[in-house]
């Protein structure tokens, strides 16, 4: 509408269209906004490929970084038997008992398996393995005890150190122990990286913003006299704008796929170290890549940043630039 | 349609460039507007374009009162009124087309409508031939005919020209001229700053002198009398 001019027909809003037709119109002229932004950065590939670097880089970090963690996720739930808790029972429990005992875990929701080693079982298997072979013969009495292997359904080991409170007041049970020492220390370990992911991740996507911000305003800049003279015709600043925001969306959809790139190759280069490593601890360890999903996300994050980063460009820069004109 | 009512702009540092300046330019009047340079002249300009704003005094277009228009509608204040620069301020990468139609992109046409429109434009000025062309490519009169065709290209009811002729030789002057005596003809209003006293003599419209910020004179007669 006119503000001068009373029932003065502007715009396209003067010409008779459906509803259907202008809601085509609106995703046309987008989309063609949209491909001039990108023959814009294609017009000058020097200072856009530098930024979309940039971004590339910056990105790679904090994605190798979540990785890391869910890799090393991978490992501590794959080792269960670490989990495994040992329960040493009285020395005058007899077989009935045993039996109940048995019974009483397996009914137990939080418990995924019991296994029962005799200990004449167990004697055998020392006197194999120990070394101490004749020495142990001379002992008239069988010293070990018997031995009951609980494996938690729950893992982790706070959820482990919960049951192994619960066992150890069993009546017929002697000693309850749970080797979480190690368990603990992974989990702080990956607790640790996850952490520093996350900083690093914020700090490296304050960098991108501010990168994205800086390319945009210097483009805005470059395009000084052109702004001036669409103001000088009319032009609001959202529509000024938003060119410049299009092509923050494709710096950061590039950054996106570089870094998604960068991640394949590096992640093809480590294969052969880590691989020699887990065959060493023959461990059926299999490297986690970036799924799909993650793909996504990390597509997602990328353009956000891009769109952030130039919508504050365009909010400081594109206002200041007054039509001096005549 | 157009009213400046004790209108004064000056300056920080105490310059003023336009002092209790009043005047009426009627709907479907031309006018020019003289005097030398640093008169106040372009400040006018600005003044209506909304490119400055009053320091007193207030300007309307229309019964519109251009202090009440805030910031954000600046923009859909210069979609009525059409401006030609002695720069011609044309963006020199884009071809005739283009410049010619960003007036209209701008407000949302596209396709067949908007190709119709330009080449209206264009025609009017004689340009039509030229509709490929990059501005560069094209001599000074062209270069400005091309501005002239922009300005109107959404047939604007107010027309403002700073210095339109003032790097043409006398006979494309004319020819600029009677451009604007075409869209006079159909209408429009239009305001035309030039120092020009020759084309104005030849031309004898309604003349607005100002001299330091001050208007002078007001009528057929101004351009002798200062002289």
């Amino acid at each position: 509408m006119s503000i001068l001019f009373q029932g003065r027909a502007t715009g396209a809003t003067a010409v008779k269209q459906s509803l259907w037709n202008r809601f085509v119109m609106f995703w046309v002229h987008h989309l063609r906004q949209a491909m001039a932004s990108l023959g814009e950065i294609w017009l000058t590939p020097a200072s856009s490929l530098l930024t979309v670097a940039v971004l590339g880089v910056s990105l790679t970090l904090p994605v190798t970084l979540h990785l890391m963690v869910k890799n090393l996720q991978q490992v501590s739930s794959s080792v269960d038997q670490a989990a495994q808790i040992s329960l040493f029972l009285k020395a005058d429990t007899n077989e009935t008992q045993i039996a109940e005992l048995i019974a009483l875990l397996q009914a137990n929701p939080d418990v995924a398996d019991v296994q029962f080693i005799d200990k004449s079982q167990a004697l055998a298997e020392f006197t194999a393995e120990s070394g101490f072979g004749d020495a142990l013969s001379y002992i008239e009495d069988n010293p070990l005890p018997h031995v009951m292997l609980v494996s938690p359904k729950n893992t982790s080991s706070a959820a482990a150190s919960a049951l192994l409170a619960t066992l150890q007041q069993e009546r017929y049970v002697e000693l309850a122990k749970l080797d979480i020492g190690w368990l603990e220390r992974l989990d702080a370990i990956v607790s640790l990286v996850r952490q520093v992911a996350i900083a690093v991740a914020l700090l490296l996507m304050v960098a991108v913003l501010l990168v994205v911000g800086n390319t945009i305003r210097l483009m805005i800049l470059n395009k000084k006299d052109e702004i001036e003279v669409m103001k000088l015709v009319g032009a609001t600043n959202s529509y000024i704008q938003r060119p410049f925001l299009y092509t923050g969306i494709w710096l950061g959809f590039f950054g996106g796929i570089l870094t998604f790139l960068i991640e394949e190759v590096l992640l093809w280069w480590l294969k052969q170290a880590i691989s020699s490593v887990t065959q060493l601890y023959e461990s059926t360890f299999t490297l986690q890549q970036l799924s799909l999903a993650e793909l996504g996300y990390l597509l997602l994050v990328a353009v956000g940043l891009g769109f952030i980063g130039s919508l504050l460009a365009v909010r400081r820069n594109i206002s200041q630039i007054e039509a001096t004109g005549l | 349609m157009l009213r400046f009512e004790q209108v004064t702009k000056s300056y920080s540092g105490g310059f003023v460039a336009l002092d209790r300046v009043s005047f009426h330019l009627e709907k479907g009047e031309m006018a020019f507007l003289t005097g030398h340079s640093g008169a106040g002249k372009s400040t006018l300009l600005k003044l209506i374009s909304l490119i400055e704003r009053p320091t007193t005094g207030k300007v309307f277009i229309n019964g519109v009162d251009l202090s009440r228009v805030s910031r954000g509608q600046v923009p859909y204040v210069r979609r009525d009124i059409g401006m030609i620069f002695q720069n011609h301020k044309l963006l020199m990468n884009h071809s005739v087309f283009d410049n010619v139609a960003l007036p209209l992109v701008i407000e949302g046409f596209s396709g067949k409508d908007m190709i119709k429109r330009v080449h209206a434009a264009l025609d009017k000025v004689g340009l039509l031939d030229k509709v490929r062309c990059l501005p560069h490519t094209l001599s000074g009169g062209e270069q400005q005919r091309v501005g002239i065709a922009r300005a109107v290209v959404n047939r604007p009811p107010l027309l403002l020209a700073d210095e339109p002729t003032g790097n043409l030789d006398p006979d494309l002057s004319k020819d600029i001229m009677n451009v604007f005596e075409a869209f006079n003809q159909v209408g429009v209003s239009v305001l035309i700053a030039s120092h020009d006293l020759s084309l104005l003599a030849r031309m004898r419209y309604r003349t607005l002198t100002l001299k330091n910020g001050r208007m002078i004179n007001d009528g057929l007669t101004s351009y002798g009398a200062d002289e």
